[in-house]
């Protein structure tokens, strides 16, 4: 065997080798930006854009099709309805409104995945970082699947920002509470920036442009969230407790006797056409 | 109640249980801008999701009384205030303002900025 194949045959096993130690290291949290702990939003409740009042307010970038969507589900509220918000159903509000924090998330950061874990009907985000590519035959979720890369932005060799992109979305959702459609197709990208202020590191952005063909152009806001040093946890899931009842197009609550108010003056009840009528 | 108006709310009540949709987060059936005040004695706190909830005995001028039932903060925002599953108790006095129903039944939304914690007065 030649010199020159016994230094190459070497370096292939030094490569060989050496790859599966650094995967074995242990993690080096010091490495990372300080985003682990408890998140809780700077502003108003259940706004996409929280520097903007909600509903029309928001100036969301809609089609006229989504617009008059929009239009429509705010009549139906007004009138007494649920209108297009798929929340009061208890289904998770997805991406990227789940960003809105109604209440705090808690970031865990590992090697490979970073866990967003939203108090909030108890959301899951995984955001992967060791390099993937999106799946072709996931199927879709309220979540979406995320992939993120750490960039160490300022070169001193700590990373300080998480980009990420989230896809494969499931639909029925909405940017917010009052209803601020997304598209029926599911296409949604949604791209989001995380990094902390310069000054105060118990402040955290986050830069979310979302892509979607509800949309005339990509609609990026700017959240804030401001780090709870004295964390509480609190389980909330949603179908636990509840007095409004939607049955067909009607809302009732129900009383002391979990028996069916009316909501509204001269408002009719259920339809009981299935069920036997009282003898009396 | 005559037995056929029972058998309806009953009919209502277990229809209400199978075959509606357990719904939460509008406020549309609440008359928000006629707020009311209530006081009474609290009969039941649910610390729980979506909304806790409080049935109120609320007396009337002419000494009957009425069981309201109230829609709050969920926990998760409750906690944070200071409020436990313990904060208010059967017995309890109760005064609130709350956005009644439309249809003018005794239920309604309480949902204050901070729940005032000056607020079960215990006996």
């Amino acid at each position: 065997m030649s010199l020159r194949c016994t230094v190459g045959f070497m370096a292939t096993a030094i490569v060989l080798i050496s790859a599966p130690v650094a995967a074995q290291q242990p993690f080096d949290e010091s490495k990372y930006a300080a985003f682990e702990g408890q998140w809780m939003r700077v502003g108003p409740i259940a706004r996409y854009d929280q520097t903007k009042p909600p509903g029309g307010g928001q100036e969301a970038p809609l089609t006229p099709e989504y617009n008059a969507i929009f239009e429509a589900n705010l009549a139906d509220v007004a009138k007494g309805g649920f209108g297009d918000d798929p929340v009061y159903a208890c289904i998770l509000e997805g991406m990227p409104r789940a960003m809105n924090l109604i209440l705090p998330m808690e970031i865990i950061a590992k090697r490979n995945t970073t866990y967003f874990l939203m108090e909030y009907l108890g959301m899951l985000r995984r955001i992967h970082t060791d390099g993937r590519s999106f799946p072709t035959d996931e199927p879709p979720s309220w979540m979406g699947y995320s992939t993120g890369k750490w960039i160490d932005e300022d070169g001193d060799g700590r990373y300080d920002v998480l980009e990420i992109e989230t896809r494969n979305l499931k639909n029925p959702r909405t940017f917010d509470a009052s209803g601020i459609p997304l598209h029926r197709d599911g296409q949604t990208i949604v791209k989001e920036r995380l990094y902390l202020d310069k000054a105060d590191p118990d402040i955290l952005y986050n830069q979310i442009t979302t892509y979607d063909h509800a949309l005339t152009q990509p609609w990026t806001v700017l959240k804030t969230m401001h780090r709870e040093r004295n964390p509480i946890f609190v389980e909330a899931v949603c179908a636990e407790e509840n007095l409004q009842v939607n049955i067909g197009n009607e809302h009732y609550m129900l009383n002391s006797s979990r028996e069916l108010m009316p909501a509204r003056k001269d408002q009719p009840p259920p339809d009981l056409k299935h069920f036997n009528r009282p003898k009396n | 109640m005559a037995s056929g108006s029972s058998a309806v709310l009953t009919g209502l009540a277990l229809l209400s249980m199978t075959s509606g949709v357990i719904a939460h987060h509008s406020f549309a059936m609440f008359d928000t801008a006629h707020p009311i005040e209530i006081s009474g004695v609290v009969k039941e706190f649910r610390y729980a999701n979506p909304h806790s909830v409080w049935v109120v005995e609320v007396k009337r001028s002419d000494g009957t009384s009425k069981d309201w039932v109230l829609e709050g903060p969920a926990p998760g925002i409750m906690a944070r205030q200071g409020v436990t599953a313990n904060t208010f108790r059967p017995g309890d006095a109760f005064r609130g303002t709350i956005s009644p129903l439309h249809s003018g039944e005794p239920g309604g939304s309480y949902f204050p900025p901070q729940i005032d914690l000056s607020n079960p007065i215990r006996k």
